[in-house]
């Protein structure tokens, strides 16, 4: 087994709060997601789907009007044969009224067919109006030359020079009109024709748009729903790291994903509750552990007193002033030394609530070394602690950090055998702003397949009893709330190496927070 | 015979034990060698026949086990004495299995240390002590 894995665990966000305190922040926060305006998922589905009603109704209705406009159109083309027809007609009779002097009332009677269809398909299209105005015009002109012609013909007074002039006039306006009303014909037929190849395209250009507008909305409500799933995914993880700060948010409108939100910072209260209990209750575990300890170390004062005490009673009088003296002596320094080792168990024990106050890292650890002195003498193991000098005071709470240390020493402890040792540095980090503890032991190492899983809580992989499976889960949270981190590696068999960094006080412990 | 000495060595890492007790044993009728360092003490057993050798259990580098035994391969007529204090009642429970002659627990009276000497050399074959 050569591998040597490593796991970092971070956290970026800590509380140093106070439970009420943070009841109140949650409370605020909460408010926070559930007042903003709702944007839900189902009303922007709702909005998606009339968008597109929406958007077939105008495809539908323009398609309606184009087709009543093709319609129209047709009438009128229709009616505009009928009247070239007419118009024709009266300048075939006019024809042969010239040439044969007959069918010059057929021509009028033609003309004012003529005159009703132009009014009819008049009605049926508006076209340009000086193209109306100039057939209307030249029909008019072509028909009062007509009716002329016909009460002139009637008086049988009509020369030759005379005809030859109205006949060249009613060419003229008869040939003008048709002309007109023919490329009028023309341009309809071809703007029905360019309406019936719109209809033709609609439908394509429709189905087109339709798939381009149903992409957009798949792919925006499938976007901010992964987003929003996504940033719960997140939370979680931060969640699964230790981090029980509530979920803020982070958008103007709220969502189904809100209530998803509130339930997760309901749970989060509940969690960090719950953590609270669990790190209490394994202070109390360690106190247990320690109490034995301390109860060893103690026999040996309490020892030298009562021995010292029985000889001065046996031989006050053949004693020496210098031997009472240090007799007397060492009961103080014994009575001093007792003194010390409760106050040191009492320091460690004493309920409190969480204090920040500038701590001098070096003295913390050998403090803590010196509550587990008796488990190492016990254990055989030997401890060696290193502190560079001159380190910058960090801020923190002393006996939460003290509790950190204490579990990384009694598990290095409890992984060395007989003639374990164990190292301690502290020393200034590499990262800068740092210091750091490292807790080496060169003890049975940590199989590489458990290493991810060794700061979760109730995870032990001592024998049943023995641990609670909270210690480095505990630290964990207790070193994240003072803005550090703890690494781990080790090599199975070989070595473990746990290192906790933590913030000098120069560089505030919230300044990577954001 | 009966006016001779006992040999006690004594093993304790605490220097106030030895002190205290150094006299308090000769005066009960013992030639008495104290060591704070277990290592002295083994050499020391290794150069001589002791007694009796009452030993702490809870030292550093060697402990009053390894002592034990050392002192019984030894000798097989030397009687060993355990100091014990809390939390090693483990260590005692083996101590006495692998033959100590008797244990006292931590905080003892020089008298509680006298009368288990004096059934040990009562046991030597020594004349039988009283304890004041």
């Amino acid at each position: 087994m050569m591998s040597a894995a490593e796991l970092e665990s971070s956290s970026k966000h800590g509380s140093t709060l106070k439970m009420e305190e943070r009841k109140a922040m949650v409370e605020t926060i909460d408010k926070g997601l559930v007042e903003r305006p709702s944007f839900s998922f189902r009303l922007q589905l709702s909005l998606g789907f009339l968008l597109l009603f929406i958007l077939s109704m105008a495809i539908i209705i323009g398609s309606m009007t184009a087709i009543k406009h093709i319609q129209n159109k047709l009438h009128f083309f229709q009616a505009s044969e009928r009247f070239l027809f007419e118009v024709e007609q009266a300048r075939r009779w006019e024809k042969n009224y010239f040439l044969y002097g007959t069918n010059l009332t057929d021509a009028a009677q033609s003309a004012s067919n003529a005159k009703i269809l132009l009014s009819q398909s008049l009605s049926y299209q508006k076209i340009d109006t000086e193209q109306a105005t100039q057939i209307s015009y030249n029909l008019d002109k072509y028909r009062e030359i007509l009716e002329e012609l016909v009460i002139l013909d009637k008086r049988s007074g009509i020369d030759l020079a005379q005809k030859q002039l109205i006949e060249t006039a009613l060419r003229k306006h008869g040939a003008e009109m048709v002309e007109v009303a023919v490329s009028l014909t023309l341009k309809e037929q071809a703007s029905i024709n360019a309406l019936l190849n719109l209809i033709q395209q609609i439908p394509i250009y429709a189905l087109v748009l339709y798939l381009l507008i149903m992409i957009y909305v798949a792919h925006f409500l499938a976007q901010r729903f992964m987003k929003r799933l996504n940033f719960l995914i997140d939370a979680t993880q931060r969640i699964a790291k230790g981090d029980f700060s509530p979920i803020v948010p982070i958008r103007k409108y709220r969502d189904e994903f809100t209530t998803v939100s509130v339930a997760i910072n309901r749970m989060l209260e509940e969690l960090d509750t719950r953590q609270k209990a669990m790190v209490e209750s394994h202070k109390l575990k360690a106190i247990g552990n320690l109490t034995a300890g301390v109860a060893h170390e103690l026999n040996n004062p309490i020892n030298n007193i009562m021995l010292t005490a029985h000889s001065l009673l046996e031989d006050r009088k053949d004693l020496s002033e210098e031997e009472l003296v240090e007799m007397i002596n060492d009961l103080i320094n014994e009575t001093e030394r007792s003194r010390s080792i409760v106050r040191n168990l009492l320091d460690f024990a004493r309920e409190s609530e969480s204090t920040s106050e500038p701590l001098d890292l070096g003295m913390l650890v050998r403090q803590t070394i010196k509550l587990t002195e008796n488990q190492i003498k016990v254990s055989g193991a030997k401890i060696d602690v290193t502190v560079q000098p001159n380190l910058p005071n960090i801020r923190g709470d002393k006996q939460k950090l003290k509790q950190v240390f204490l579990n990384l020493i009694l598990n290095a402890v409890d992984a060395v055998s007989k003639d374990g040792i164990i190292k301690i540095d502290v020393e200034k980090s590499a990262s800068p702003g740092f210091l750091a503890v490292h807790v080496l032991d060169n003890g049975c190492g940590i199989p590489p397949h458990i290493l991810p899983f060794i700061f979760d809580p109730f995870f032990t992989s001592k024998a049943p009893g023995k641990g609670t499976g909270l210690g480095l889960s505990v630290s964990h949270g207790i070193v994240n709330m003072h803005g550090g981190r703890i690494n781990v590696s080790s090599e199975e068999g070989k070595y473990s190496r746990f290192t906790v960094l933590l913030p000098t006080s120069e560089i505030p412990a919230d300044i990577n927070r954001h | 015979m009966e006016d001779k000495k006992v040999d006690v060595l004594l093993v304790d890492d605490e220097a106030i034990v030895g002190n205290r007790l150094k006299p308090a044993l000769t005066k009960f009728g013992c030639q008495v060698e104290v060591f704070e360092d277990p290592k002295e003490a083994l050499k020391r057993i290794d150069e001589k026949e002791f007694d009796i050798i009452v030993t702490d259990i809870m030292m550093a580098d060697v402990n009053g086990i390894q002592l034990l035994e050392f002192a019984q391969k030894k000798s097989t007529r030397t009687k060993v004495i355990i100091i014990t204090g809390y939390a090693t009642e483990a260590l005692a429970r083996e101590a006495m299995a692998k033959g100590a002659f008797d244990m006292i627990s931590k905080p003892f009276r020089p008298n509680d240390l006298r009368e288990v000497i004096g059934k040990a050399a009562k046991a030597l074959g020594f004349k039988e002590r009283t304890v004041a």
